[in-house]
């Protein structure tokens, strides 16, 4: 099984762009991971607050965009991260 | 029936740039498609002034285009016929006003800033929501031709990095000047340090200062990073069409009108939102540093 998997590396080719693409998916992958467990945090806890005291809605509501951009944000270091590996190297 | 004729030509508009595509694509010059090709921008009027290259191209174009709809937006619906009987024109002017006074200004400045930082953050809002919007507009701007007619195609000019950087340096040297002049040399740099034990202070500094410039990155980095990833993901999506096989294109295109939906009424909003209101609370935390 592993050696018929080297025989298939060898035969299809550039192991430099293996490692790009490796390296770009690992950026966003493992960006998004992080940042969908923090969106879910975010979201989660503003229905709990809102279910709690739904009169306070508007002012949580700016704070939840917010968190939410700051979070999000993440995904992207993690793919600039990998698109810089992808193009420089 | 007039309403949904309009729904239709609108979607007919959208899709012009896939058609640009495929014009493209079936030229006599056979080149691979390629999503990054849109941001290599080509010079249309050359202005070199000695090292700095001050050129016109497609970036700069979006950005002229962005500042005078802003203009538009600002006077149209917050300058003509406001008053007597407000009418849904007026309304939506005070949606937008209200938004920035209370999301945003009042969340991050001091009561005593609001009157000289408020014109900033609200411009600055309007601005980048007035650029992200245009971006996914079809407009005849690109660098491409077919017969002599530039092609419809999408760009934002916030997804280039270089038109970011520009806004969050303006801000970054507002939030520093303003502190400087609210609190005096002395007293706004010792602001930065945390209370923690003397013994931790070589570890802190050092951290407290790097921490000023990744907001710069962090700032400029965000809003640029969401654009160009709307963007190419659009583009990749109706772009595997060429690249994979014609018969794919329900199922592309349809997940590239879903991001394209996404894209407008989610992120660019969103975007645009979070860089007025960070500047609001950067410049705040500059000019009372205790908070």
């Amino acid at each position: 099984m592993l050696s018929a998997f080297f025989v298939l590396a060898e035969t299809t080719g550039d192991v430099a762009d293996a490692g790009k693409a490796i390296a770009l998916a690992l950026g966003i992958g493992l960006g998004a991971l992080g940042a969908g467990i923090g969106i879910g945090n975010i979201f989660g806890s503003m229905i709990q607050a809102v279910a709690r005291q739904p009169e306070l809605r508007g002012e949580l509501q700016g704070i939840q965009w917010l968190g939410f951009a700051l979070t999000e944000a993440v995904v992207f270091y993690g793919l600039i991260g990998g698109l810089l590996a992808y193009v420089l190297i | 029936m007039k309403k949904r004729l309009l729904i239709l030509l609108g979607m007919a508009y959208l899709a012009l740039p896939s058609l640009a595509l495929a014009a493209e694509s079936g030229g006599t010059e056979e080149e691979e498609f390629d999503p990054s090709h849109e941001w290599e921008l080509q010079e249309w009027i050359p202005i070199h002034i000695g090292p700095l290259d001050m050129s016109i191209n497609k970036a700069v174009a979006y950005l002229l285009l962005g500042a005078l709809l802003s203009c538009i937006v600002g006077i149209v619906f917050m300058r003509v016929k406001t008053g007597k009987d407000p009418d849904r024109k007026q309304a939506v002017g005070e949606t937008i006003y209200e938004i920035a006074q209370i999301q945003v200004a009042e969340q991050g400045l001091p009561t005593k800033a609001i009157g000289r930082w408020f014109p900033y953050v609200a411009s600055l809002m309007v601005f980048i929501w007035v650029v992200n919007i245009i971006g996914f507009i079809p407009l005849p701007l690109s660098d491409e031709k077919w017969h002599g007619i530039p092609t419809f195609a999408l760009f934002a000019a916030t997804s280039t990095l270089s038109v970011t950087l520009a806004l969050a340096v303006m801000t970054w040297v507002f939030t520093h000047i303003e502190g400087i002049r609210e609190n005096g040399v002395r007293r706004y740099f010792r602001s930065w340090i945390p209370d923690v034990p003397k013994g931790l202070y070589p570890l802190i500094i050092p951290l407290e200062i790097l921490g000023q410039f990744m907001r710069l990155i962090s700032l400029s980095v965000r809003l640029y990073a969401n654009m160009l990833a709307g963007h190419m993901l659009i583009l990749t999506f109706i772009g595997l069409i060429f690249l994979v096989t014609p018969w794919i294109a329900p199922f592309s295109v349809a997940l590239a009108t879903v991001f394209y939906l996404f894209e407008v009424v989610i992120v660019v909003s969103i975007q645009a939102y979070i860089f007025a209101a960070l500047s609001a609370i950067y410049i705040g935390s500059a000019i009372e540093p205790e908070h």
